[in-house]
C-alpha cells in the first residue's frame, strides 16, 4: 500500500527525536527558549524577513497576526471560499466578519479578479491562501491591497520554499504565516508554525501576543490581549535539525509534480493538472480534478494507492461558516473545485518506481 | 547552594526507560498529534478525576476559551472571575468575546470571595469562574449556594487543581466543566506546553471535542484524514502534541507519590519558616464545609519587605517567582474596563507581599533547609531602613 499520508517518514530518525526529548528533559529548558531563538533567526536569514515569531501552529500564526493588525468586530475581511477552515475561523473568532470570494478554475487558489467588487468601507485586510503547489497571484493581490489601502495577510501554511519574481512566499503581504504540521514541506513532530513580517512593531505585537502579551521584560505585566501560542524547544529543535534537507526535499517533491504533469499531459480535460513550472511553485501537495473523482479514488484504492480529497466543501457551505454567506457570493470554481478536487501521492521518500507506478495507474484509469 | 525554582532532571531520568518505550510506540504510529497517545492520556485523566470527558489541547489558557465556548459563553456576557490569579482566566473570557468582571479574593486562600461573587451577578452574568490555586480549592459549597441562587453556571479554572478533591469530587467537575493545565512545573508536566479541559456534561463535551480541532465534525483523533471533515463550528487548531501525552502518561504513573512528595516538602517549610514569627506569612489550607485536599502545586509566602527578600535570596542561589505581583484588573490591557487602584484591596495586598518559594518533587530537603536559612538570615541580619 502506498498511503496518502507517509506516516513513517519520521521513523529513520528516531535518533533524534529521543535525543531532543531527553535533551528538554535535561536541561530544565521547555519553551522559547534557546532553540525557538536559533530556529527564528535561521528562518529570517533563508527568507530574507525582517523578523520570524515562532508560535504554536500555522493556525495560531494567522490568529496572532490578525490580532496584531487590530481585527476585531465591524470589520471584514476577504477570504476564499475553496480552502482549509482557520483563514475564516482565525476571522470569525476575533468578531470580525469573512467575506468569501471565488478561486482560478486551474489553480484553485484566490482569484484576484473576484476580490475588488467585494471591498466594502468594512474591509480591512485580504487573506490569500496558496494551495496545493500553487501561489496566489500575490502581485495582483498586493496591487489591489494598495489601491484600496488594505493589509495583506499572507497564509503560506503550505508554501514554504516556494517563490515568486524571487520574493519567498510569506513575504508578499504585510505579515505571513507558515505552518509545520507534520505533512507540511517542513513537518514537524508536533504542532508548530511561525509568523513572518517585516514591520518591527507588527512583530513586537506578535511577539508579545504568542505569549499573553507579555513584553519578555517583566514578568506578570500582559500589555496585550495576548493568547498562549509558543513553540516548545523539542519542537524548535527538530525544525533545526531538519532544515538542512528541506531544498533537496522541495526538488524531489517538484521532480514527482512534474513528472505527474508530463504524464498526465495526454489525459486531455478529463483530468485537470496544475500549471507547469516551478515558478511561484512548491509541490506540497499534487492535487489533480476531475468529475469522476469518486470511481477515480476507488480504483487506486483498489491498486494499492491511497488518495486525499483535500476540501469537500466549499467554506460558506460548512455549518460553521453559513451565517457569512452572502447573497452576493458567486462561487462556482469553489464548488466545482470542491467537488472534483484530488490529492495523490507526492511526497519525497516515494521511490522512483513508486511514482511511476502510479502515474501508470492514474494513465490505466483515465485511458 | 543553588537552587533552582524548578527542576525535574532527577525524575526525568527514572522515568526515561518507560518513556523511551511509549515513544517507540508512538513513532511506529507516526501521528504525532491529536493521535493515540492522547487518546491513551484522555482515558486515564479521565479513569483518574472520574470525569465523563476529557479532551487533550495544546495548552490550559486553549483550554479555558474552548470550555467558555463550549459552555455557550459569547459576545454580551460578563463571566464572574478573581482578580488575584494568572492572566489566562481572564484573556480566556476576553477571547471567548465576553466581558470578565472582576471580584476580589480571600485573604487566606486567595480564592474567589463567594459573597463578592454573589455581589457581582447580573442579568448579563453567564458564568463565575473560580480559580483553585497554589494548594487548594475555592469555597465550592459557598459558590454552588451563589450559582443556585442566581441561576448562573459555574466553569472552573481547574488549571493547577490536578489531585484536588472536594465533596468527593475532583476540580474541574463542579459546575459545567474545568480544564487542566500540563505546563512542565505543574503538578503533572509535560516538557512543553499542554492542556485539557474536563466536563461530566455531554453538550459541553460535544462541542469542545470539536473546537480544538477547527470545529471538524467526525473522527479526528487518530485519524489523519479527518483534517478535511467539514466544520460545525469556527473552532481552532489547539490539537496536543503526543510526544508530550506520552511523557504524561509516564508521570502519571508517580503523580500520587508526587503529590505526597511535595506535601512532605511543604510541611518542611512549615515547620522552618514557624521561627520567623511575623515576617513571614505560611499558606493557610481554609476550612471548607466539606471534606477538601491540599495539593502543593506552589509553596507561597507572605513576606515583609518582599522584594527585599527576592533579591537577596537571588543572591544566595534561591530562585523564587512573584505569583503574581500585578492584580488582574490593573492589567494595561483591561485598562478600558475601568477598574482602578483599591477596587480589590485583599487582592492588591497579596499583589506586594507574596512570594513562591521553590517546590517540586526533586527538591532536596537540604535545599529547603537553606532556602529557610537563608530567609532566616535575611530577617536577622538585614535590619537596615526600611
Amino acid at each position: 500500500m502506498l498511503p496518502f499520508f507517509p506516516l513513517d517518514m519520521f521513523a529513520p530518525h528516531r535518533e533524534e527525536i529521543l535525543r531532543l526529548v531527553r535533551e528538554a528533559g535535561t536541561s530544565n529548558r521547555f519553551i522559547l527558549k534557546d532553540n525557538c531563538a536559533r530556529l527564528e533567526e535561521e528562518l529570517r536569514r533563508r527568507t530574507g524577513a525582517g523578523d520570524v515569531i515562532a508560535c504554536a501552529s500555522g493556525t495560531g500564526a494567522l490568529q496572532l497576526a490578525l490580532k496584531a493588525l487590530g481585527i476585531g468586530p465591524g470589520m471584514e475581511v476577504i477570504v476564499q471560499a475553496f480552502c482549509c477552515q482557520p483563514v475564516a475561523s482565525a476571522v470569525v473568532n476575533l468578531g470580525a466578519t469573512p467575506v468569501f470570494v471565488d478561486v482560478d478554475p486551474r489553480t484553485m487558489v484566490m482569484s484576484p479578479a473576484c476580490v475588488e467588487e467585494r471591498i466594502t468601507e468594512r474591509t480591512r485586510a485580504i487573506l490569500p491562501a496558496h494551495l496545493f503547489s500553487c501561489m496566489v497571484d500575490m502581485p495582483a493581490i498586493r496591487e489591489i491591497a494598495r489601491r484600496h489601502d488594505l493589509l495583506v495577510v499572507e497564509d503560506a501554511a503550505v508554501q514554504q520554499g516556494a517563490s515568486l519574481h524571487g520574493v519567498p512566499a510569506g513575504r508578499w503581504g504585510h505579515v505571513g504565516a507558515f505552518s509545520f504540521f507534520q505533512i507540511k514541506v517542513l513537518g514537524a513532530i508536533g504542532e508548530g508554525g511561525a509568523v513572518l513580517t517585516d514591520d518591527p512593531d507588527l512583530a513586537r505585537a506578535c511577539r508579545m501576543l504568542r505569549n499573553h502579551g507579555q513584553d519578555g521584560v517583566t514578568r506578570f505585566r500582559h500589555h496585550l490581549l495576548g493568547y498562549n501560542c509558543r513553540m516548545d524547544e523539542i519542537i524548535a529543535g527538530w525544525l533545526l535539525y531538519r532544515l538542512p534537507a528541506l531544498e533537496g526535499e522541495l526538488q524531489r517533491r517538484a521532480r514527482i509534480g512534474e513528472y505527474y504533469n508530463e504524464r498526465f499531459a495526454a489525459l486531455g480535460e478529463q483530468l485537470v493538472t496544475p500549471p507547469r513550472g516551478r515558478e511561484g511553485r512548491c509541490y506540497y501537495i499534487y492535487s489533480l480534478q476531475t468529475e469522476r473523482r469518486d470511481e477515480f479514488r476507488a480504483y487506486l484504492e483498489s491498486k494499492g494507492i491511497g488518495s486525499h480529497v483535500y476540501y469537500p466543501l466549499p467554506l460558506p457551505r460548512q455549518p460553521a461558516f453559513a451565517a457569512f454567506a452572502s447573497p452576493r457570493d458567486r462561487l462556482p470554481n469553489a464548488e466545482r473545485a470542491s467537488r472534483r478536487n484530488v490529492a495523490i501521492p507526492a511526497y519525497p521518500t516515494l521511490r522512483d518506481s513508486e511514482v511511476e507506478y502510479i502515474a501508470d495507474t492514474v494513465v490505466k484509469f483515465f485511458r | 547552594m543553588q537552587v533552582p525554582f524548578y527542576d525535574g532532571r532527577k525524575s526525568f531520568e527514572e522515568l526515561w526507560p518507560d518513556l523511551q518505550a511509549r515513544l517507540d510506540a508512538l513513532i511506529q504510529r507516526g501521528k504525532y498529534s491529536h493521535g493515540m497517545m492522547v487518546a491513551e492520556l484522555e482515558k486515564a485523566i479521565q479513569r483518574f478525576t472520574g470525569a465523563r470527558y476529557a479532551f487533550g489541547c495544546n495548552n490550559g489558557t486553549d483550554a479555558l476559551i474552548l470550555l467558555l465556548r463550549a459552555a455557550g459563553v459569547g459576545p454580551g456576557d460578563e463571566v464572574i472571575v478573581p482578580c488575584f490569579t494568572f492572566f489566562a482566566t481572564a484573556s480566556s473570557v476576553a477571547h471567548a468575546l465576553a466581558r470578565p468582571v472582576f471580584v476580589d479574593v480571600d485573604p487566606v486562600s486567595y480564592t474567589m470571595s463567594p459573597e463578592a461573587v454573589r455581589r457581582a451577578v447580573t442579568p448579563r452574568t453567564k458564568a463565575i469562574m473560580p480559580v483553585h490555586l497554589f494548594c487548594q480549592m475555592a469555597d465550592m459549597t459557598a459558590l454552588k449556594q451563589v450559582s443556585e441562587a442566581t441561576g448562573v453556571a459555574i466553569l472552573e479554572d481547574s488549571a493547577e487543581a490536578i489531585g484536588m478533591w472536594y465533596g468527593g469530587t475532583h476540580a474541574g467537575l463542579h459546575g459545567r466543566g474545568g480544564v487542566l493545565s500540563f505546563f512542565p512545573t505543574k503538578t503533572l508536566g509535560a516538557l512543553g506546553d499542554a492542556g485539557m479541559i474536563l466536563t461530566n456534561e455531554p453538550a459541553v463535551a460535544e462541542l469542545a471535542n470539536v473546537l480544538r480541532h477547527h470545529g471538524r465534525v467526525g473522527g479526528t483523533i487518530d485519524n489523519m484524514p479527518g483534517i478535511s471533515n467539514p466544520a460545525r463550528v469556527s473552532g481552532t487548531n489547539s490539537k496536543m502534541d503526543d510526544i508530550q501525552a506520552a511523557v504524561l502518561l509516564t508521570r502519571l504513573g508517580r503523580l500520587e507519590a508526587d503529590v505526597a512528595r511535595r506535601a512532605a516538602l511543604a510541611r518542611r517549610y512549615d515547620e522552618r519558616l514557624a521561627a520567623l514569627g511575623d515576617h513571614v506569612t505560611r499558606p493557610r489550607v481554609a476550612q471548607r464545609a466539606e471534606p477538601t485536599n491540599a495539593v502543593f502545586y506552589v509553596y507561597l509566602i507572605e513576606a515583609e519587605r518582599k522584594s527585599e527578600l527576592v533579591a537577596y535570596l537571588k543572591q544566595h542561589g534561591v530562585e523564587t517567582e512573584e505569583y503574581y505581583p500585578f492584580p488582574l484588573h490593573l492589567q494595561p490591557c483591561f485598562a478600558e474596563l475601568g477598574y482602578r487602584p483599591g477596587d480589590f484591596p485583599v487582592a492588591e495586598r497579596a499583589c506586594a507581599r507574596t512570594v513562591a518559594l521553590p517546590l517540586y518533587p526533586d527538591l532536596t530537603n537540604e535545599a529547603v533547609d537553606h532556602v529557610c536559612d537563608t530567609i532566616a538570615d535575611f530577617y536577622a541580619n538585614a535590619r537596615g531602613p526600611r
